[in-house]
C-alpha cells in the first residue's frame, strides 16, 4: 500500500543516506508499491544527471581575499561609528530613518521630501539600507561632498528602485487582493502573478506617476 | 588557535580576540560562499552576500550565547541572507525597472572566467530557482551540503517531516523541469 512516508524517504535513499534498517523498509515498501516504485525511478534518474552536472570552484585565492574585504567593510563601519558616536546611530539615525519611512508610507509627494534631485534620491536611498550604507549615505549628504557621477546615478536608480518596490507592494496589495497582505504573503502574490495581473499593477502605478 | 572549537573561538572574541574571528571565517568562508552561490547561482552576488554574512556575524557574535552550534546559527543567517537577496531581485525583475541596470550591466559585461558552467549545469540551477523557497532552502541545505535533517530543522525552524516532504518535492520537481526541457529541445 502506498504511503507518503516512505515517498519521503526516497530521495535519501536514492542518495544513500538512509540507515541499514531504513534501507531495509524501503526495500520492502518499493516491493510491493508501484506508485512509490515509479517515485524512484523518476528521483534516481533526476539523481543520475545532478550527479553528472558540475560547477567549477573559483581558484583558491579567491577564498583568501573575502577576509580582508570584509575586515575593510568592519573598518569603514567603525569609522562612521566614530564620526557620528553611540547616539547618532542608536537614537537620531533610526529616527531620521522611521521618520522618512512614515513619509513615504503616507505617501507624501516626493518633491515634499527634499529640495533637490539628489538629496531626494539620497533620502530614498536611506530607507532600505544597513546602518553602514545608511551613515555613509549621510555622511555624503551632511559633509557637503559631492557624489561622483557614478554614484549619483546609482542613488537614483536605487531610490526609483525602492519607491517602485514600497508602492508596488500598496498597489499589489490594494488592486489584486483588496486587502493588506503579510510579508510573506506577498512574496507568495509576486510569484503567482499571471501576465495580466501584473499589467494591472504596472497600469495602476504608471497612473499615479510611480513608474 | 586552530586546535580551538568554534564555541572556544566564539568565547575568546567575546573577550576581545579579534584573531579569533578570523580563524571562524577561514574555517567557514567556502561553506558560505557555496550557500550563497547554490542560493543566486552568481559569483559576484554570493561573494557579496559572503562578506555581508560575516559582517553580520561579526556585529552579532557579541550576543551569541551558545544555544545553538556555531555552524547553525551561522547557515542561519546566510539562508537568510541569501534568501532577502532573492526577494530584492525577484521585486527588480517584477516592476522591470532594470533597464537601466541592465544596459549598464550589457556595456561592461565580462565573460564570467570563473563559472563557465555546462548545459547540464545551468539547467539544474534554473529549475533549483524556479522552486519555492522553503523547497530550496531544504534542497540546498541537504543535498548539496548534506546536513542532517536535526541540523536543518533547527535552521530552518521547520519540522523533520516537513522538511522531508520538502526535499521530496524539490527533488520531483527538479526532475520534472529537466525532463520537460529535453523533451522541448529535442522537438
Amino acid at each position: 500500500m502506498h504511503t507518503e512516508h516512505v515517498q519521503y524517504d526516497l530521495m535519501d535513499y536514492v542518495t544513500n543516506r538512509l540507515n541499514a534498517k531504513e534501507r531495509q523498509r524501503v526495500d520492502q515498501h518499493l516491493q510491493n508499491c508501484s506508485v512509490c516504485k515509479n517515485q524512484f525511478m523518476e528521483l534516481a534518474a533526476t539523481e543520475r544527471f545532478l550527479k553528472q552536472s558540475r560547477t567549477i570552484s573559483p581558484p583558491s585565492v579567491y577564498y583568501t581575499s573575502i577576509l580582508p574585504r570584509v575586515r575593510e567593510r568592519l573598518a569603514v563601519h567603525k569609522r562612521s561609528l566614530r564620526v557620528y558616536g553611540d547616539g547618532f546611530t542608536k537614537i537620531v539615525l533610526p529616527l531620521a530613518v522611521s521618520a522618512l519611512f512614515v513619509m513615504v508610507l503616507m505617501r507624501l509627494p516626493v518633491d515634499s521630501i527634499s529640495e533637490s534631485p539628489q538629496t531626494e534620491a539620497l533620502h530614498q536611498v536611506v530607507i532600505d539600507l544597513n546602518d553602514v550604507e545608511v551613515v555613509q549615505a549621510v555622511e555624503h549628504e551632511y559633509t557637503g561632498y559631492s557624489l561622483s557621477p557614478n554614484l549619483e546615478i546609482s542613488a537614483a536608480g536605487v531610490a526609483e528602485h525602492l519607491r517602485g518596490d514600497r508602492f508596488l507592494k500598496s498597489a499589489v496589495s490594494k488592486q489584486i487582493e483588496n486587502e493588506e497582505v503579510s510579508d510573506m504573503d506577498f512574496e507568495e502574490i509576486i510569484s503567482n502573478l499571471d501576465q495580466e495581473q501584473i499589467d494591472k499593477v504596472l497600469s495602476g502605478l504608471s497612473e499615479r506617476n510611480i513608474l | 588557535m586552530t586546535n580551538s572549537n568554534d564555541l572556544e573561538l566564539v568565547e575568546l572574541f567575546q573577550k576581545g580576540n579579534e584573531a579569533s574571528f578570523n580563524e571562524l571565517v577561514g574555517r567557514y568562508q567556502e561553506k558560505v560562499y557555496w550557500i550563497a552561490h547554490r542560493f543566486l547561482n552568481d559569483h559576484d552576488q554570493a561573494d557579496d552576500i559572503t562578506q555581508d554574512v560575516f559582517v553580520k556575524v561579526y556585529d552579532a557574535l557579541k550576543h551569541f550565547r551558545g544555544e545553538s552550534g556555531f555552524y547553525t546559527w551561522l547557515y542561519r543567517i546566510t539562508v537568510n541572507v541569501a534568501l532577502n537577496a532573492i526577494r530584492k531581485q525577484r521585486l527588480r525583475d517584477f516592476i522591470r525597472i532594470d533597464e537601466f541596470f541592465e544596459t549598464a550591466d550589457t556595456e561592461n559585461a565580462q565573460p564570467d572566467i570563473l563559472f563557465e558552467k555546462d548545459e547540464q549545469q545551468k539547467l539544474i540551477e534554473e529549475a533549483i530557482a524556479k522552486l519555492p523557497e522553503k523547497q530550496k532552502a531544504v534542497f540546498i541545505l541537504r543535498y548539496h551540503e548534506e546536513l542532517p535533517y536535526e541540523e536543518i530543522s533547527l535552521i530552518l525552524k521547520t519540522s523533520i517531516g516537513g522538511l522531508k516532504a520538502n526535499y521530496f518535492h524539490a527533488a520531483k520537481k527538479i526532475g520534472e523541469y529537466v525532463s520537460r526541457a529535453h523533451r522541448t529541445r529535442s522537438i
